[in-house]
This record gives C-alpha cells, sequence and structure tokens, in this order.
C-alpha cells in the first residue's frame, strides 16, 4: 500500500461522517437545494483528495522542516539565535496564514477603518512570534508548562476586564484563525524536534505538545493590548454581506480557483523562502533530501488548494442554508441538536487534527490512541457548536459568561491530570479552530443566526472559534485523567 | 545455540500492531512491546513521487522457542504476509532472558543446531542517514529495511543545550537478508558508512531460526 493510498483512505473515513449527516438533513429535516447539495458532494471529494495530498505534503516538507530548523536553533546553544529564530520563524509563519488576512478584513469593517488591516496582521504575527520565543525557551529551560499556561491566561484575564466586549472575541477568534492548516503541523513539528533531544524521555514526551498552546495565546494578547493601545471601543460598522448566486454547477469553483490557488501559494512561500536561505548558510542537505522537500512543498500547495476549495467553493453554501433552515424550524431542541452533531463530524476532516493524533502516536509510540484523542476532540468541538446555538438562542448569554468559567477549569484541570495531556489540550485547541471551523461551522452558525429573531449575525458571528478553540482543552485534559486511571498497571505481586 | 529456549518473535507490520498482539495472546504470548518504525519498499515510480515511506510498526515479544514458532505461523496465516507488503515475522534465537517467569508449557528446549537461512542486520547510526545506509544495502542486494528512530548516547555524547541534557538522535536500521548475502551486504554498509572509524555508529547481526513474509 503506497503512502497515497493509505492516507485517502484514512481521510475518506473522517470525511464521510460529514456527508452523512448533511445528507440524513437533507432528507429527513429541510431539503437542500439540489444544486447546492451536488455541489456540496463535489466540495467532500475535493477535500478527500486535497487533504490527502496535503498531508503527503506535510510528511514530506512542513514536519521535516520544523525538525530542521528546530535542531539548527537548538544546537547554536546560544540564546539569541534561539530568539532571533523564534521570532522570525513565528512572524513569517503567521504573517502568510490566510485565515488571519480574512479576519483581518473583517475587523477592518466592523471597527469602521480604526484598526487597518495590515496594522491587524502584523501586531498578531508579533503576537505570536515573541510567545512562539517564550515557548521555545520553555521547552530548553523545561520550564513546567503549567507555570507558563497559568501565568499567560492570568494576564489575558486581567486584560480582558478592560477590553471591551467586540475585542474579547476578535482576539480569541484571532488565536485560533492563526494556527491554520500550515503554522500547526510547522510548529507541532519545532517543538517535537528540540524535545525529543532531551535525555529524559518522559519530559521529552510532554515537551513534544504545548508550543501551539503557547503561541495562539500570543495572538489574544496582541490583539487585546492593540484595542487598548488604540483606544478603540464597541464595534460600529457592518459586514458587507456577499450574495452571489450561481446558477451553473461547477461556476463557484472556476471562479474560486484562482483566488485560492494565490492563497496557497502565498500561505507556502514565507517556508520556502527561508528554507531556501537556510539550505544555502546552513542545512546545506543532499540533492535527494532536498528534492524531496522541494516536491513535499508542490504537494503541499496541490492539496492546500483543492482543500481550500471544496471548503469554500462546496461547504461555505451549504452551512449557510443549513443553519438558516434549522434555525428557521424554530425548534431549539433540533437546533441543537445538528449542531452538535456537525461540531463532532466536521472537525475530524480538519487537517492539523490528522497531523496532531499522528504526532501524538509517534510520541508515545502508540500507547495513546489516535481513537480516543479523536473522540475526546469530536466531543469537544460538538459541545463548543452546543454552546455557541445557545449563545444565538438566548440573546441574554455574552461569550465571556462561556469564556471564563471555560478557561477557569481548563486552567484548574492542569493542576489534577497527567502533564502529557496538557499539551495536547492546549495545543488541540489551536488544531480545532482551522480552515474547516473558520469557513463551514462558522458558516452554519451565520445561517443560524440570521434566521433566529434577536440574534445579531455579528456578535455572534465572533467568539464561534473562540468557543471551539476552548472545549477541546478540556475533554481532552478529562480524556488525560480518564486515560491515566485506565493504565494503572495491575499489581503483578499481590 | 539456541541453548535458553526463548526466542523473540519480531513483527513488522503496516498498522496491525493490535490484532498481532491479539492473536500472540491466543496462541500462548504473554507480553509485547510495541514501537513505530518506517518501511521502505521498491518501486521506481512511487520512489521518484517520494510515496515509498509508509509507516510501520515493530512488535516484539519474546517468549518461549515453540510458542514463537507456532504464533508465527498463525501470524502468517492471518495478515497473509506472503503477500507483498504485508508485512514480516522473524524469530530471533536468544542466549539469555531474564524476568519472563515462566516457561510457556512445559517446553523442551531444544539443543539442535539449526543452519539459519536468514539473517537481521541492524545498523545504528546518526539521525538522518538511515537512507544512506539503506542505500548501500540496496545496492548489495537487499530487498528492504525498517528504519526505527531512537536515541542514545556514547560515552562522548551526552551534552547539554541550555538547561537540558540531550541524547543525540539515532536511526536503527533493521535488514532481514538472505545468509548467504548477508555478509556481503553488512560489508558494503560498513565501507559507504565508514562505520570502523570511531563515532560512525555500529552494525551487529543476529540468526534468524524461522522467517515469513519476505519475497
Amino acid at each position: 500500500m503506497s503512502a497515497l493510498t493509505q492516507k485517502l483512505k484514512e481521510v475518506s473515513l473522517t470525511v464521510v461522517p460529514i456527508v452523512i449527516i448533511v445528507l440524513i438533513l437533507h432528507f429527513v429535516v429541510t431539503p437542500l437545494d439540489s444544486m447546492e447539495l451536488y455541489r456540496f458532494l463535489i466540495g467532500a471529494a475535493l477535500i478527500i483528495i486535497g487533504m490527502a495530498i496535503f498531508l503527503l505534503g506535510v510528511d514530506l516538507c512542513i514536519t521535516p522542516l520544523g525538525n530542521l530548523f528546530g535542531h539548527a536553533l537548538t544546537k547554536s546553544n546560544k540564546l539569541w539565535v534561539i530568539v532571533a529564530g523564534g521570532l522570525l520563524l513565528g512572524f513569517l509563519v503567521s504573517v502568510a496564514e490566510p485565515d488571519l488576512h480574512i479576519l483581518a478584513v473583517q475587523v477592518e469593517e466592523v471597527t469602521s477603518g480604526l484598526i487597518p488591516r495590515l496594522t491587524l496582521v502584523i501586531v498578531v504575527s508579533l503576537g505570536i512570534a515573541a510567545l512562539l520565543v517564550v515557548g521555545l525557551v520553555r521547552i530548553l529551560y523545561s520550564i513546567p508548562l503549567y507555570w507558563v499556561l497559568t501565568g499567560l491566561y492570568l494576564i489575558i484575564g486581567i486584560l480582558s476586564l478592560l477590553t471591551s466586549q467586540g475585542f474579547l472575541a476578535i482576539s480569541f477568534d484571532a488565536s485560533g484563525a492563526t494556527t491554520g492548516a500550515l503554522t500547526v503541523p510547522f510548529i507541532l513539528a519545532l517543538s517535537y524536534s528540540i524535545s525529543m533531544m532531551k535525555k529524559d524521555s518522559k519530559g521529552s514526551e510532554k515537551d513534544s505538545f504545548g508550543l501551539v498552546g503557547v503561541a495562539s495565546t500570543g495572538a489574544i494578547l496582541a490583539v487585546m493590548v492593540m484595542s487598548l493601545v488604540s483606544g478603540s471601543g464597541e464595534l460600529t460598522g457592518q459586514l458587507a454581506e456577499e450574495a452571489a448566486a450561481n446558477t451553473r454547477l461547477l461556476a463557484p469553483f472556476a471562479a474560486a480557483l484562482p483566488h485560492i490557488a494565490g492563497e496557497s501559494a502565498l500561505a507556502l512561500s514565507p517556508l520556502l523562502v527561508i528554507f531556501l536561505g537556510f539550505q544555502v548558510f546552513s542545512f546545506r542537505l543532499k540533492k535527494r533530501p532536498f528534492m524531496r522537500i522541494i516536491k513535499g512543498f508542490i504537494y503541499s500547495f496541490l492539496g492546500l488548494t483543492l482543500f481550500m476549495l471544496g471548503v469554500n467553493a462546496g461547504f461555505m453554501d451549504v452551512g449557510v442554508s443549513l443553519g438558516y433552515a434549522v434555525a428557521a424550524t424554530g425548534s431549539p431542541v433540533l437546533l441543537l441538536f445538528v449542531a452538535f452533531a456537525l461540531g463532532t463530524v466536521t472537525i475530524l476532516a480538519e487537517p492539523a487534527v490528522h497531523v496532531l493524533t499522528h504526532q501524538i502516536d509517534e510520541v508515545t509510540s502508540g500507547s495513546v490512541r489516535r481513537g480516543f484523542v479523536l473522540i475526546a476532540l469530536a466531543v469537544g468541538v460538538g459541545l463548543s457548536l452546543v454552546l455557541t446555538a445557545i449563545r444565538i438562542i438566548v440573546p441574554d448569554v455574552q461569550l465571556w459568561h462561556i469564556l471564563l468559567p471555560g478557561y477557569i477549569i481548563a486552567v484548574a484541570l492542569m493542576y489534577f491530570g497527567p502533564k502529557l495531556f496538557i499539551g495536547i489540550a492546549f495545543d488541540s485547541g489551536g488544531v480545532a479552530s482551522g480552515p474547516m471551523t473558520a469557513t463551514f461551522i462558522l458558516a452554519f452558525t451565520q445561517g443560524a443566526a440570521s434566521a433566529t429573531a434577536g440574534a445579531d449575525v455579528l456578535i455572534d458571528g465572533f467568539g464561534t472559534i473562540a468557543l471551539v478553540a476552548l472545549t477541546p482543552l478540556i475533554t481532552l485534559q478529562i480524556l488525560g485523567l480518564i486515560y491515566r486511571r485506565k493504565t494503572t498497571k495491575v499489581d503483578l505481586i499481590k | 545455540m539456541n541453548t535458553s529456549g526463548y526466542s523473540a518473535l519480531v513483527v513488522i507490520t503496516p498498522c496491525h500492531a493490535s490484532r498481532v498482539i491479539h492473536t500472540a495472546r491466543k496462541h500462548g504470548v504473554r507480553g509485547a512491546t510495541v514501537t513505530l518504525g518506517r518501511g521502505t519498499a521498491h518501486s521506481r515510480l512511487l520512489n521518484f513521487l517520494e510515496l515509498c515511506d509508509t509507516q510501520r510498526e515493530i512488535v516484539i515479544m519474546v517468549t518461549g522457542t515453540l510458542t514463537a514458532t507456532k504464533t508465527m505461523k498463525a501470524l502468517c496465516d492471518e495478515l497473509k504476509l506472503e503477500k507483498k507488503n504485508h508485512g514480516i515475522a522473524t524469530i530471533i534465537p536468544l542466549d539469555n532472558v531474564f524476568g519472563l517467569s515462566y516457561m510457556p508449557s512445559g517446553e523442551p528446549i531444544s539443543q539442535e543446531e539449526e543452519s539459519y537461512m536468514h539473517k537481521a542486520i541492524f545498523t545504528v547510526v546518526e539521525r538522518g542517514q538511515a537512507e544512506a545506509v539503506m542505500d548501500a544495502a540496496t545496492a548489495a542486494g537487499a530487498r528492504g529495511g525498517t528504519i526505527i528512530n531512537a536515541r542514545g548516547s556514547g560515552i562522548h555524547e551526552t551534552s547539554k543545550l541550555f538547561a537540558m541534557e540531550i541524547e543525540p538522535e539515532k536511526e536503527i536500521v533493521m535488514i532481514i537478508a538472505e545468509t548467504a548475502q548477508a555478509d556481503a551486504i553488512t560489508s558494503a554498509i560498513r565501507e559507504s558508512m565508514r562505520i570502523d572509524e570511531p563515532g560512525r555508529g555500529i552494525i551487529f547481526t543476529a540468526p534468524v531460526s524461522h522467517a515469513c513474509g519476505l519475497y
């Protein structure tokens, strides 16, 4: 079995559940426009093929690159190299993240231009870069992850008291938006390569995770600080609604292709540039490994483009229609139920989820099962969508009513559960909020909000990603508690 | 040679470790250790497209030689190891075993001298060099190999970077070859990797009493 067929098989298994759920909804609850349904099916096929190719590219280039950089930085044994290298990598990788640009455009619109698009992108990227350095230094000096995270979330908690409601949502969304399909595998590989060198194998296991979690708090902090400095209060502007009804089946795909291909190329370009630079000055790879990474870039580009095409052209409209139709039935129970079902299955089709679960497999040599991690993630995201649906139905529920207790529980759990799961949990917060959630789930929420009286598409839209990034922190740490109880050895001597 | 009556049953499989262990249990194997590796297979097209590296799971079970042979036969049937790329199973006789508090079903200790058809060649090198090892081995007639990520240190190697003690990363290349070819492969690796110079890595071989899944 070649690597590609294996990936195709694995990916199909995770995409089929969404298709089944949507088909059930189509036949049982609310029929979709047939054109939309066909597009959805084409989109699903594109997602399967695209994700399989992309994951192959991740294996061939993104992960090896993360490893190479991790080694090159650490082996220097100089603090300034780590700081400079971390800042450079963190900044360049997140500045090219397409999700961040989408968020920045929205923020520019809702603040009526008070926060220009480019400013937000640069500030958030600086935040990510700075916290990436913090995370790297933490691994190198073996500072416990839960100290760092407790400290960071304390600061966030204090800052959030001073931040306005709207910006609170934006800042947490930004943290989800920046940790996309490319950044996550890269950062995971970076931390893996450094911690794998550690002599203490228990320590290296748990330190392989957590860097994504630490880095993504950088985005939250950056946006909060920026909103304080710029003094912008409430959100005033309006989001421009884009509605273009296409009558030809494949028209949306053709229309979206150039744009999406451009975005994929943009997202990959900084990594390629740094790689070529390091190749000349530091790596000096031989021809075959070098060519393999170059081929990996080609796979990543193709895969990412196909995947994003499937999501944007095939899934987005269905998400909005489904949300609208389900909410329009006026049955809150149905909405909650559908939200939970969609959340659970959608997360399985997130590319970074595959990367993370495989990383867990590799680090723990398979002792933490992929399946269990997937279930915990799925339940987590399902719950987060239920919470989102509650926010839509009950206008009185504010975002911080959920975020505050949520993060208090997440931070408190760190002091009880096994340490390995802290890193995994906080990483999966970033992992869960990838391109699939940023489009399909967000579209579903917005659809549902626009069909519900008293719900505001804008306010309820922002904050969705924040919740998706929150719940896995809790469910995965609970998995850790269960895992520890189940694996305690039965006493042999008795 | 096999004086202890114990053998290591080593199974290399694409992602079926749990099934292997399940079957082995039924045949009296009491415990197993699983680690992850990468397999290499041959196809020029797949090589060009870089599709050839695939994940493998390596299951190591130490048990009585008879149990091992019985289990291996069962595994061969169940996992259809006679087909290409379905994995391989080998038995490596062991000299001394401690920590196993039982001898399965009163197995006799076989004293017979067997002639071994295959050899397992293990090469431990710095991380990143496994491929060079495989290239050398393939040129000398090896059909494939399994690469296991590992780490370790010689007496000179443990060092400190920042506040963390590190152990350099290694790769173990495991190649099962016919005894007739084993020497050629070993010397090819020794030569191309300059193993005999200090700090370049080590090679050791072990006899394989039974094997299936090799083609």
